[in-house]
Order: structure tokens, then sequence, then C-alpha cells
């Protein structure tokens, strides 16, 4: 008799990790079913794992309890226009930081690093007068300006455009190139790699955030996703109506899951997909 | 004039990091400056704010919903910082390990928690920790346990903001966790191999001491995440200040009863609180040499 020796570690590390698997997948997917649930159908306890009559009613019901296409409209709005804001004065602001020589420039990098000490968030209630003065509030654009150049995406961005070589950079201003023109043609290209990975982070982050939409958009017009969502439990009295909020949460959760899984793969690239040739 | 030449021989660079020094002034340093001067006022955000002193700190030492808030707050930080570590540093160690079959896909799965918004999973907890529906209450009754109003009882109403808390951030310090872990030298634990030490010792002789900065650059961003939660508990919210994080008690004074001075006060508070948690992570980080 021949036994192979059963790896008693590597069986435990495949269980725990199936187990983690499942408590991280369990509640999404689970949201998905009671979200597919018609009226009829039991939602409690584990008779609520089966489906017997998928239906898409709930994912129309929703139209009637929160504007979806504003809210939805407001979401994809605040993060692409946070995110094309943000990629271009941080990037902007790290090559300035990386490829150039000006007095005061370490001093003044490590000023925009130590402003991550402060934590926007305790700034609440004057930010909040502040945007009532800016006339911003319930505009889209006080949940973007605020953030457009992020003290990490400078501090990300400059650690990338500083392993660019200084040659190409240098035969490019031989050539009449201009000062914008180089950061815009040249340095723009190489760095897509660090472009496409902040990206990802920054879109999670916007399309997620809640804080600042709900105290500076307080008109139900101008609602992101989040905030309208965090208002369908109280929309029907006293009966929670569940499969309608399950079916809000997943408008909610699928765009950032298709995203971060289409990105996965562009995160991979390194700089050596870059037109970095000596 | 010198300073003058000066910008002018350098002004592509002034001007390409200019827009975040101003956005910093207007909306960064300005409302923070202005919150500590709120705080000495009585003021609705509309009439003109009365000068009262100190006594909105008074005020909150004798306020037992701060202090509830405070308490909750504590309990956030220490009980859900422990178990996401300590999670996370689980995960990690699978993640870590090269014989796992599959482990590009269970990278890529277990993270998804944290790019979830924790709003849209604060209800799905909600409707998972409902007394009469929820799969949790079901689950226990097997174990022979009564049904539990998590959500509706002061008592309880703590835990389900703690699992959402925990579920949602113990990938993303996992990740960070693991990127301590792949610096570790492959030959450390061949030698321990060599010497015939298992793997509980290997961990706690090579693994440990090698991820212990790592590991306390993690409690600092627990502790600034901490004393910051509001959606957590905003969404899973219990009854009266049961669960109601620091944070939330801010929001509450200032948008819902509108005492501006008071939770400008409660603001100075966390300022103080995360000043210090994000001065020793300052210092730390400097000290690795990671900036």
């Amino acid at each position: 008799m021949n036994y192979k020796k059963v790896n008693y570690n590597s069986v435990l590390a495949h269980f725990l990790i199936i187990i983690f698997t499942f408590i991280s997948l369990f509640p999404i997917v689970w949201m998905f079913i009671i979200a597919l649930k018609s009226p009829g159908e039991s939602i409690s306890g584990f008779s609520s794992i089966w489906i017997s009559n998928p239906t898409f009613r709930n994912f129309v019901n929703i139209f009637d309890k929160i504007p979806i296409w504003s809210s939805m409209f407001n979401s994809f709005f605040t993060t692409l226009m946070g995110l094309i804001t943000t990629l271009f004065f941080c990037s902007l602001a790290g090559y300035g930081f990386a490829k150039y020589k000006f007095p005061g420039r370490d001093f003044l990098f490590y000023f925009v690093i130590a402003t991550l000490l402060i934590p926007p968030e305790v700034g609440a209630i004057p930010l909040f007068i502040i945007m009532r003065k800016l006339n911003l509030i319930n505009s889209l654009w006080s949940v973007i300006i605020p953030k457009a150049a992020t003290a990490i995406g400078i501090f990300y961005m400059r650690q990338y455009i500083i392993d660019v070589p200084e040659e190409i950079l240098e035969s490019a201003r031989i050539d009449g190139a201009s000062e914008f023109g180089i950061y815009y043609k040249l340095i723009l290209p190489i760095i897509k790699p660090a472009l496409a990975t902040w990206a990802l982070l920054v879109v999670i982050a916007r399309w997620n955030s809640f804080f600042w939409p709900l105290i500076f958009l307080r008109k139900t017009a101008k609602h992101t996703l989040m905030v309208s969502i965090s208002l369908l439990p109280v929309s029907e009295g006293l009966s929670t109506p569940w499969t309608v909020i399950m079916a809000g949460t997943t408008f909610a959760i699928v765009p950032v899951i298709v995203v971060f899984l289409l990105l996965q793969k562009y995160q991979k690239a390194g700089m050596t997909t870059g037109s970095v040739k000596g | 004039m010198k300073l003058i030449n000066i910008i002018r021989r350098n002004k592509h660079p002034y001007i390409f990091i200019l827009p975040f020094f101003i956005l910093f002034l207007v909306f960064k340093l300005y409302p923070l400056l202005w919150t500590i001067r709120i705080s000495f006022t009585e003021w609705n955000g509309m009439n003109e704010p009365i000068s009262v002193g100190f006594q909105n700190y008074k005020d909150l030492f004798n306020d037992y919903m701060f202090w509830d808030a405070v308490y909750n707050t504590i309990i956030y930080w220490l009980v859900g910082g422990f178990f996401i570590i300590a999670i996370a540093m689980l995960l990690s160690l699978l993640l870590n390990y090269k014989k796992l079959k599959g482990l590009k896909f269970f990278k890529v799965v277990t993270f998804l928690p944290n790019i979830s918004a924790a709003i849209a999973m604060g209800l799905i907890f909600g409707m998972l920790f409902d007394q009469n529906l929820g799969i949790i209450n079901e689950l226990l009754e097997i174990f022979g346990i009564n049904r539990i109003n998590w959500l509706t009882s002061t008592k309880f109403s703590k835990i389900p903001v703690l699992t959402l808390y925990i579920w949602r951030f113990v990938p993303w310090f996992a990740l960070v966790i693991l990127s301590g872990l792949l610096k570790i030298p492959i030959e450390y634990y061949e030698a321990a191999k060599i010497d015939g030490a298992n793997k509980i010792q290997q961990f706690i002789k090579i693994t440990l001491p090698n991820i212990s900065r790592i590991l306390f650059f993690c409690f600092i961003i627990v502790t600034v995440n901490s004393w910051k939660m509001f959606n957590e508990s905003y969404i899973l919210k219990g009854p009266g200040t049961s669960n109601i994080s620091l944070f939330q008690y801010l929001y509450q004074s200032a948008f819902t009863t509108f005492k501006m001075g008071y939770a400008s006060a409660i603001g100075v508070v966390l300022i103080i609180i995360l000043a210090i948690a994000s001065a020793i992570q300052f210092i730390i980080r400097k000290r690795n040499a990671e900036i």
C-alpha cells in the first residue's frame, strides 16, 4: 500500500480560505437572491436562500421609491468628474515635484505629506458654511472640487514620475516642446499604469462616498445613489420593503465590482509597458 | 523683488503644484481653524454667533450622550481594531501560502468586501441581523440560542456595526500586511527549517518580528478610521445613543439640532485625538523611510 502523505497544513489552509471566501461573498450573493424574489416568496431565514420564481420586479419597483435615474446620474457625474480632476491635478503636481528643481521644493513636498495629518471631516461645519457662501450647496461640484488634488495622489504620482529618465524630457525640450506639452504628450502616456491604479482607487472611493454628499447635496434631485438608498428603509412606514432595498443596493454595488474586476488586469501592467527606451 | 524673480524663473513647477495649495487653504486649513473658533460660540448657523468661552466644553463634559459616543467609539476602535488586525493577519498568511490552489482568484474575491459601499452593505447587514427575518438569528437557534434583537436593543446594537466594520476592513489590512510578508527573505524560513523549527515557531520567531512595524502602522490606521467612523453606525442606527459614534454625534449636533458651536467643540476633541494618532503615524513612516 502506498499512501501519499497528506499535508495537513495545506488542507487547513484550503479549508480556511474557503471559509474566508464564503464570508466575503455571502452577503453580496444573498443580496442578489433577495433582490430577485417575487412578492409571495419567503425572505426570512434559511428558507430565503432558494428562489422559485426569480423576477426583476423589484428593480422596477425601486423607481417609484427613489429617483433612481437622477441618483445614478449624480453618482456617475461626481465619480467621473472627480476622477478626471484628480488624475489631472495630482499627476500635474506630481510632475512638478518630480522633475523640476525649484526653491522650497522639498519643504513644500513634505508640507503636502504633512497635510495628511488633518482629516477633512473635522472641518465639516465651516466647510458647509463655505459651500453655502460659494453657492455650491446642492451643486454636484461641492463634492468634486475639494478633492480635485489630494496629497496621497500627488505623493503616488511623484513616486512614479521620478523614474522617468531625464534624457527624454531634455530631448523633447531641445525639439521645442513647451513645459505643459511635455507633461501632456510625454509624461501622461508613460504613467498610464499608475493612472489606472490611482483611477481604480479614486472611482471606488468617490462612488462609495456618503458623508460629503449627505451634507452638501440636500435636495432629492441632487442626491447621489448612496444617499438615496440610505433613505429606502424609511420610505414605506412600518414594514421595511426588503426586496426593493436589496434591488437598490445591487445598483450601488455592482458598478464598482465590475470596474474592480476590469481594472484588475490593467493594474498588473507595470512601468515596462510605458514608452521608456533609454 | 528677489522672490518675484525666483517665482518668475520657476513659474512652471509653481503653477503645476498651485491647485493643491489653494484647495488645501480654502477647504482644509481654513475650515479647521474656523472650527476651533466656532467651538467657543453658541451658533445655529444662521444668526450671529454669540461668544460663550469654554461653555461648550463644560457642557460636553456633563453630556451623557457625548460620553456614550466616546465609549462606543472606543469599543469600535479597540474591539474592531483587534479583530480587524488579527483576522487580516490570518488572511494575509493564507494569501502568502504558495501551495494554495487558485491564489489569484482568492485574492480578488476576498477583497470584494472592501470595495463594496458601506451604506449598501449596512442595509444588507441590517437584514441579516433582523430579529425576525435575519439569517443570523436562525443560525443561533440551531445552537439553541434565543433570537436576539440586535438592532433594537441598547445592549447588542454595537455588534452589527462592529461586524460590518470588521467585514469591510479586513481585506484592506490583509493586503497591507501581505506586502510586508512578501518582503521577508525566504532564506530566513529555510534556515529555520534546517534548525527544525515548526510552523508556529517560525511564525513567532521570524514572521512576527519582521512585520511588527507594519502591524503598528495598521494599528494607527485603524485608530484614525475608528475615530472618524460614520457610515457603519449611521446606517445601522440602534436605539438612542446605544451605538452612535463620536463623529456621528458631531454630525447630529450640527445638522439635525443645529448646535454648531457645540458640534465644533466635539470636532476639536476629534482633531486632538486624530492629530496625536496621525503624528505618531507620520513619525513611524518617516523612520521607515517610506516617504
